[in-house]
């Protein structure tokens, strides 16, 4: 008798799991897609078609674009030793500045040709790449490695300094206002319209540089001895010392491969906004850390998909609400997609989630 | 027992008494402090302005034009001598003017006993900070950029409870150079229709200077026959505009924001969004950073800006203001002084005038130059011939048009708006 209560009681509490869970995820759907849907309804109501809508969310999606590679620093860093790089927008800021400083240096002009602006933009994004990737290391050396077993706020402060140090750097390269950059690549035109829908070549820099770039990375961290040695760390630092992986020399690794993404999307921005300024990197490292929390934290997938969401809430809140309520609609979302899936869209993959 | 609890009574009510005795005092010295005369003859002015960000260059030219303004009268007003301390109110975190700091500046000030005037601030918002604090010293205080209408006046464009708040002392103490966004708003209105602008989208960016304007041109925009489509408040953080931009659908478009507050990014995403929307602004982007074709306006958007701004043709100053300009760009050897020079001159010059007034009718107290202050008429000065009236705004009523040409600010006409 009291076997087949436990049994009952046992499924009861599978089955409550289960609803729970489906609750969970189609009640998310529905959250993320309340708003594109009742505009798109809106716009076919009024007779518009899906063009506008359309828009929006391609414009979402190739911001989120870049997003997303800064995400991406955020989640391996909080994965592997479950710390916020409060600096990893500044260093995604010192890209920008970087590629800025190397188009002079290489004579990239609106007058240079195709092949010399391939080759030059190849040149930047390389250098850039390198140098951010040095730099977060750097900092992971400097700032955050004396205090590996320090209690956890000591690294969370030494990355807020490091941040402030990297803003102020930025403001005595560039000084305090914006700094418009060359376009380029006129990232403005039009590239070719599809159902109404227009394709600018920023959209497409964006749409195109970030896909080989996640593959890259999560090919590396997935197939490469080293990328294993970051997982196991990430699951165990312990166990994977003891099985003779060099824990240090994984976490720094990661803090270059993170700080290698960030340089990227630092070109990436300086040519899709045509605009650099030194404090870019607090605002778009609010919102790359908010969408890895979004897409699950650690979860490389998950940072990804995080970004691209808020690309797209971003672009819709602005066109169809107001630029002044964006961030509170973005967050909004976060808290709801917080209260319904506390480990994020795709799940959280670090110590703490197992 | 008993005579405890009397001698308890009577030392709470001894504490009392003290308490309110000391609490007397200590008002009596504040008063005593804003009308007893300096002692010794040292003077300090101080100045407070984002030095730091993107307002840094119009403040350093502020700066450098009150500097003028103390040399040209060999650092002496009567027989006092004019020390001359330049705060910053920004921080290099921030970039721009910081409330802290700018409220830090203030009460620097007011603890100073050689204070006697205050030049700043650069932003209308910093100045609602700092005004009530120098109003209560009475410290005469001189904006050489304000132009928000609430700060002197409940007039349209104005929130509740203003211009009252800022004037805890019951006296106005402060003094404003350029003439009110009323005036401003009317301005970019006029020459919006001038340009055959049928309908005009605004976006501010939520402060107290850009959406107090966005207002003020947003009614005289409908009042001479502009269809106002929008008057949208932006983020100022955003890193761009190009959605919000998508739904902008008239065939004009202006921006009442600072350059500080991404007006940059704001005005180039409307442009490029829309290669034919003629671009207006107000004084709070109309810089040589903001024409600049490297650090501001891409050359395509920049030709179809316009903006407003108090400064008008430097050819066409009377003479004193042809010399300002002359001993600027010999003293700083600059060929191209920020529009803002005169203002921070002109603002300098005034409160040296107050204080030399003051002196001349009696004793020099904070009180008297800023009554000195309210009551300027008719003064010769480097900007033409104005008053101040009694809330503290200056009769000159003319803005200069200004065009984007090749990367540069060019003075294109003066517009004479009606308030």
């Amino acid at each position: 008798m009291e076997a087949s209560g436990a049994t009952v009681a046992r499924r009861d509490t599978t089955l409550l799991a289960r609803a729970r869970d489906l609750f969970s995820r189609y009640a998310l759907i529905l959250v993320l897609a309340l708003l594109p849907l009742g505009y798109a309804a809106d716009d076919l109501a009024g007779g518009h078609g899906l063009s506008r809508i359309a828009t929006n969310l391609f414009e979402g999606l190739s911001n989120g674009a870049i997003w997303a590679l800064i995400a991406l620093g955020y989640t391996l860093v909080y994965g592997i030793i479950e710390l916020i790089n409060f600096a990893h927008g500044d260093v995604f800021m010192i890209g920008s500045f970087v590629s800025f400083g190397l188009w002079g240096t290489l004579g990239l002009t609106l007058a240079t040709g195709p092949l010399g602006l391939v080759g030059g933009l190849l040149v930047t994004l390389i250098v850039a790449m390198v140098v951010c990737g040095t730099l977060n290391t750097m900092i992971e050396r400097v700032a955050y490695r004396p205090l590996r077993n320090a209690p956890k706020l000591a690294p969370l402060i030494t990355a807020v300094g490091f941040s402030f140090i990297l803003e102020n750097v930025g403001q005595l390269w560039l000084g305090g206002s914006q700094q418009g950059v060359p376009d380029l690549i006129h990232s403005q035109s039009e590239l070719l319209n599809v159902l109404g829908v227009s394709v600018k070549r920023a959209d497409v820099l964006a749409l195109v540089a970030t896909p080989p770039l996640v593959l890259a990375l999560t090919t590396f961290i997935s197939r490469s001895r080293l990328g294993k040695a970051m997982r196991a760390t990430a699951q165990d630092p312990e166990a994977a010392r003891l099985m003779g992986i060099n824990v240090d020399t994984t976490i720094s690794v990661t803090f270059l491969l993170g700080g290698m993404l960030a340089g990227a999307a630092g070109l990436i921005y300086a040519l899709y906004e045509t605009g650099i300024r030194f404090d870019q990197g607090f605002e778009a490292g609010l919102i790359a850390f908010t969408a890895a929390v979004m897409g699950g934290i650690g979860n490389l997938r998950g940072a990804v998909l995080g970004g691209l969401i808020i690309g797209c809430i971003q672009q819709v809140s602005d066109n169809r609400i107001g630029g002044e309520w964006t961030p509170a609609i973005v967050f909004a979302y976060l808290v709801l997609i917080m209260v319904l899936r506390p480990q994020g869209l795709l799940g959280e993959e670090t110590r703490e989630a197992g | 027992m008993r005579v405890l609890r009397w001698s308890m009574l009577a030392i709470g009510g001894l504490a009392i008494v003290f308490g309110l005795a000391a609490c007397g005092k200590s008002s009596k010295k504040k008063s005593a402090g804003a009308s007893k005369a300096v002692s010794g003859t040292s003077l300090t002015i101080y100045s407070s302005l984002p030095l730091q960000g993107a307002s840094g260059p119009q403040s350093q030219a502020i700066v450098n034009g009150a500097k003028l303004a103390v040399s040209g009268v060999g650092g002496k007003v009567d027989k006092y001598s004019i020390k001359y301390s330049s705060l910053d109110d920004s921080t290099a975190a921030a970039g721009k003017a910081d409330d802290a700091t700018v409220g830090a500046n203030a009460r620097k000030a007011v603890s100073d006993s050689s204070t006697i005037a205050y030049l700043g601030e650069y932003n209308s918002g910093a100045t609602k900070i700092s005004l009530p604090i120098l109003n209560k010293a009475s410290i005469a205080q001189v904006s050489p950029s304000n132009t928000y209408v609430g700060l002197t006046t409940n007039k349209p464009g104005s929130e509740a409870g203003e211009p009252g708040k800022y004037y805890p002392a019951g006296t106005r103490t402060y003094a404003r150079v350029v003439p009110t966004d009323i005036i401003q708003g009317a301005a970019i209105a006029a020459a919006a229709k001038a340009d055959g602008c049928k309908s005009l989208h605004i976006w501010n960016t939520q402060t107290t200077y850009s959406s107090g304007l966005a207002r003020n041109l947003s009614a005289a925009a409908k009042k001479i026959g502009m269809k106002v489509e929008g008057n949208d408040g932006i983020d100022p953080k955003a890193p761009n505009y190009r959605s919000l931009a998508a739904s902008v659908h008239s065939d004009c478009f202006a921006f009442t924001g600072e350059i500080e507050s991404n007006g940059v990014q704001a005005v180039k995403d409307v442009g490029t969004s829309h290669p034919n929307i003629k671009l207006y602004g107000g004084d709070g982007v109309v810089t040589n950073e903001f024409a600049s074709t490297s650090k501001g306006l891409p050359a395509s958007v920049g030709a179809r800006f316009k903006g407003t701004i108090a400064t008008l043709d430097p050819a066409k100053f009377a003479p004193a203001g042809k010399k300002f300009f002359k001993d600027y760009e010999k003293t700083y050897r600059t060929r191209n002084p920020d529009p803002y020079a005169i203002y921070g001159f002109e603002s300098m010059a005034l409160l040296l005038d107050s204080v030399k007034r003051a002196a001349a009718s009696g004793t020099v107290t904070r009180a008297a130059v800023a009554k000195a202050l309210l009551s300027t008429k008719d003064r010769n000065s480097v900007l033409g011939t104005y008053s101040i009236d009694k809330n503290g705004d200056t009769t000159l009523t003319d803005y200069g048009l200004y065009k984007v040409v090749r990367g540069k600010l060019k003075f294109d006409k003066v517009i004479k708006a009606t308030k």
